[in-house]
């Protein structure tokens, strides 16, 4: 089951340096407006990280510290082993494939333009592109590439913003709510193509606030009011809690946060 | 600057503004429609001025053919001036003795104007001992209209107006829907983006410019003494000059409301301050000084100048307009780039 050498538990534990994305006592907020709190979360190269949380709790500020968007006030992040929108970093760049919450399509544009106009980005040959769009029309089972993006159902358009996130072979996927306003049978078919992503290599860390999705997560961080609550497997989790469901997890780890 | 980027961006938006066809009708046929209404309404003398004539004189007869007058002639001053009174006419021209009297309805300046032009003509022409004589102009036409002043400026505010409103959206939409993120998380630089959007407009540009000039000297007949090339560069690099100035106002807008917010407030003072509808001498000398800071003032003098006096590039006020243009849409870039900021 273990397809890293060094998850196997007789390996010392992983350091920073080889974690794909490590945060420690981050804090950053918008003018007075308070939103990260001291968050620390460590994501191990090739695992689903799901960041769950209710609405408003900071996931998408803290994909954008990850992106180098934001930058903290404090405290320190480390992707793919630099600081994130530093002159030394690959992030943001084409190390990493982002999703934002919204589809980010160009609606005028088929699929295959779409395609096109990313993979150029990334500095990919037409043979490049054309060989990873029909991989990719086939693995997320997309409609005609000649179809234009403005005029696919919502999964169908969800679908397509995935497989520009997905293109170029990115080391680490950050996506922001991919399932967000999606059916469970298009949801599962997502999962399942994350999960082989994953198993080759890949690093990707989704933000939800479906309990249920989360739990399929190799590591699962409970996000309230911008910090983590609690960062580990879901098992693990629902074993120290002792309950069966992530939902008790959270409701448990909130009540004793109001005690405190 | 990765070259790469910025080629893939333009292409990009360029096929995004080609498929659009409602931009499309605003890009191409708006600055034309623009451009005629104003020449079609402004400038041009009013004709069909009905004015009463009481009494003999030869410069009464002379009126008798002008094509902006049309004259009826009354016995009865008292009866005359009351059609004044009531709106029917515009003026009342009593020959008493050897000389005239005229009796006007001045208010409007204009039509009053174009009367009392009629009648100075009328008596040159029948008077030539006038001891006044008018020399063949150093610069213009020997009657210049009023459109002849306008065109020039008319055709400034048009490149620059249509350029600042294509461009105040360009990120309007681009940021709500998530797609600019995803150019930066790509690693595309804010610069590279605006390159970008100027490469994909700078075509639409070529366009609009073409169409200004063509109506402007093939419809209106306004005259065109210099070099039309040299008209044309001009032309282009306010439109780009204005394209940067847009760029860099749809980097504040966060929607097109606000986008609009933005541009009016520009629109105007450009539109009053430039030297387009009324000579800049005219302005009190706090607004000369902003007037002097506007790249449309610069532009419609070196309009005016190319197209009336013929003027080159030797010329300081051409060279200068061209200077004063290009440093203030490289300022404006400056400004985009900075505002459109990846990290905060």
């Amino acid at each position: 089951m273990n397809r890293r050498a060094w998850a196997s538990p007789l390996d010392p534990p992983p350091s920073a340096v080889s974690m794909a994305i490590s945060a420690n006592a981050l804090k950053r907020g918008y003018g007075k407006i308070r939103v990260l709190e001291d968050l620390d979360m460590s994501v191990e190269p090739g695992m689903i990280y799901g960041l769950l949380g209710p609405s408003g709790c900071g996931k998408t500020t803290l994909l954008n510290v990850i992106l180098g968007f934001l930058i903290p006030e404090s405290g320190e992040v480390v992707v793919l082993g630099n600081s994130p929108g530093t002159a030394a970093s690959k992030v943001p760049g084409s190390a990493v494939g982002y999703s934002p919450q919204e589809l980010a399509l160009y609606l005028d544009l088929t699929i295959h333009e779409t395609l096109l106009f990313h993979g150029r980005l990334h500095g990919m040959s037409n043979e490049e592109i054309m060989k990873r769009e029909e991989w990719l029309v086939d693995f997320l089972d997309l409609p005609e590439p000649e179809r234009q993006v403005g005029k696919l159902s919502g999964g169908q358009k969800r679908r397509v913003s995935l497989s520009v996130a997905l293109l170029h072979e990115p080391e680490l996927l950050l996506l922001d709510e991919p399932t967000v306003g999606v059916d469970p049978e298009l949801r599962a078919r997502i999962w399942k193509h994350l999960k082989t992503i994953a198993a080759d290599g890949t690093t990707i860390v989704l933000t939800t606030h479906y309990i249920d999705e989360a739990s399929k997560a190799d590591r699962v961080g409970l996000m309230r009011d911008g910090r983590l609550l609690a960062e580990a497997a879901p098992k693990e989790l629902m074993e120290k809690h002792q309950t069966t469901s992530l939902e008790e997890v959270f409701l448990s780890l909130c009540k004793r946060e109001v005690k405190a | 600057m990765n070259w790469g980027r910025v080629k893939a961006i333009a292409s990009r938006k360029f096929s995004s503004i080609r498929r659009d066809k409602r931009m499309f009708v605003f890009i191409v046929i708006m600055p034309a429609i623009q451009i005629l209404l104003f020449g079609f309404a402004i400038g041009a003398s009013p004709t069909d001025l009905e004015v009463i004539t009481v009494g003999e004189h030869p410069v009464i007869d002379k009126l008798a053919d002008s094509e902006n007058l049309l004259i009826s002639e009354s016995n009865d001053l008292d009866d005359a001036r009351a059609k004044v009174e009531a709106g029917e006419a515009w003026a009342v021209i009593e020959a008493e003795n050897n000389s005239l009297i005229v009796h006007l309805d001045a208010s409007n300046q204009q039509i009053m104007q174009t009367i009392m032009g009629e009648i100075r003509s009328a008596l040159e022409e029948t008077a030539p001992a006038l001891p006044l004589e008018m020399a063949e102009p150093i610069h213009g036409e020997e009657n210049p209209e009023f459109i002849d002043f306008l065109a020039p400026g008319i055709m400034v505010l048009v490149c620059f107006m249509f350029s600042v409103i294509l461009t105040t959206m360009a990120f309007v939409g681009e940021r709500n829907d998530g797609t600019l993120d995803r150019l930066f998380a790509a690693g595309v630089r804010p610069s590279e983006v605006l390159l970008g959007h100027l490469g994909a407009f700078s075509i639409i540009l070529v366009g609009q410019v073409s169409v200004v000039i063509a109506i402007a000297v093939g419809v209106f007949d306004i005259p065109m003494e210099g070099s039309l090339i040299l008209l044309f560069a001009l032309g282009l690099l306010l439109g780009w000059a204005a394209m940067c100035l847009g760029l860099f106002l749809s980097t504040k807008a966060k929607s097109e409301f606000q986008a609009m917010q933005l541009v009016m407030p520009i629109l105007f003072p450009v539109l009053l301050l430039s030297g387009i509808l009324w000579p800049v001498e005219a302005l009190p000398i706090i607004l000369r000084e902003i007037s002097m800071v506007l790249p449309t003032t610069w532009a419609s003098e070196a309009f005016r100048s190319i197209m009336m006096r013929g003027w080159g590039l030797s010329s300081p006020v051409i060279w200068q307009a061209f200077l004063v243009v290009f440093v203030f849409g490289i300022l404006m870039l400056v400004a985009a780039t900075k505002s459109l900021k990846v990290r905060s």
